[in-house]
């Protein structure tokens, strides 16, 4: 009788927590997407001037990744440096369990060394990687980023890609599981990292 | 005649111009954005305060470093940012306009040389009345919330 009770219980406090984890948004800048309403994301594997760069290194970490490239005169720099200075926000402890990726959707402009380069200006820690345009289209493709070259005459070599600016998130498991909007400020982009970050 | 008709032309001319767009406008907080490694363009940002009683518009800019220079804005496609070339920046009466990363910016394209933190860049804005106004943007390292270290300098 007492442990029907108990299991009652049980199951009354796991609704509870489910329904708040389900209902209780607080107001975060990160878009309030339903699971399902991500796109599939999953694996990957893309080239850095360290060498190959897979999704599943990253296990154990939460991933920021963030699609341009370095010819981007404006949007690109305001993301990563709004993630930069919102990682330095985060103790020590939180940061080492953060990795940040640049995958370039723009490879005729970006070799690994130049994207090198450009990441690292923003973080240290940042790795810039791309892949042949096939691949990294099909990635693109699998995390809902939408890019595309623009013909402006006076652009360095005469052409801008307008491009999904928002930061994604994949967990520690290497699921997709958020989005940070673009310009989202350092404390917010802090305040969201840490709420996909799991205690230990 | 035609001499005494130059001249007057050239004086409504200067007068036009001493009393034009240019000095009804004040420039507050311009900056320009220290270009990553490899990265050919940058940004330049500043606020224009038109204090005139006329509508004014900044029809162009212009500078040393870079090869070309364009006014540019952002539009922000459910999430996918579009960088387009705007013909002018319309400041309004005892108006303003904001220039900041994400939104209304001066495009530095084709840089000459890499620049450096600390570097000034004179940008000329060329205004709908044919006047212009040189600004003195510092090179800063981008910062978040746009603040080249909200310094007020009066």
């Amino acid at each position: 009788m007492s442990e029907r009770l108990l299991a009652a219980i049980a199951a009354l406090l796991a609704a509870l927590v489910l329904g708040l984890a389900i209902f209780w948004q607080p107001e975060l800048p990160e878009r309030p997407l339903p699971r399902a309403g991500l796109p599939p994301g999953g694996d990957f594997t893309v080239q850095a001037a360290r060498g190959p760069v897979s999704l599943s290194d990253f296990r154990g970490k939460l991933l920021l990744l963030y699609f341009g490239y370095t010819y981007c005169p404006d949007i690109c720099p305001t993301s990563l440096m709004m993630t930069s200075e919102g990682l330095k926000q985060l103790t020590p402890e939180e940061r080492a369990r953060v990795a940040t990726l640049f995958v370039s959707v723009d490879p005729p402009r970006d070799t690994p060394a130049r994207l090198k380069e450009y990441a690292e200006f923003f973080d240290p820690q940042m790795i810039g990687a791309t892949d042949t345009p096939e691949r990294i289209a099909e990635i693109a493709k699998r995390y809902g980023v939408f890019y595309a070259a623009q013909k402006v005459d006076t652009a360095g070599a005469g052409y801008v890609v307008d491009h999904s600016a928002d930061t994604l998130i994949v967990d520690e498991t290497g699921r997709l599981v958020g989005k940070i909007a673009h310009a989202t400020p350092p404390d917010q982009v802090a305040a969201a990292v840490r709420k996909y970050l799991k205690p230990q | 005649m035609k001499k005494i008709s130059l001249l007057a032309a050239g004086l409504l001319f200067s007068a036009g111009v001493l009393a034009g767009a240019a000095d009804q406008v004040s420039v507050q907080e311009p900056y320009v954005r220290l270009a990553p490694p490899n990265a050919p363009a940058t940004g330049a940002f500043m606020v224009i305060k038109n204090n005139g009683d006329k509508d004014i518009k900044v029809l162009k800019a212009d500078n040393p470093v870079s090869r070309v220079t364009e006014l540019h804005n952002h539009i922000n496609d459910g999430g996918v940012m579009r960088m387009r070339p705007v013909q002018a920046i319309e400041i309004k009466a005892k108006g303003e306009a904001v220039l900041k990363p994400g939104s209304l910016h001066v495009m530095l394209i084709d840089l000459k040389a890499p620049m450096k933190e600390g570097d000034v860049v004179p940008i000329t804005l060329g205004f709908d009345d044919g006047s212009s106004k040189q600004v003195d943007a510092k090179v800063v390292r981008p910062m978040p919330a746009n603040m080249p270290a909200m310094e007020h300098k009066h």
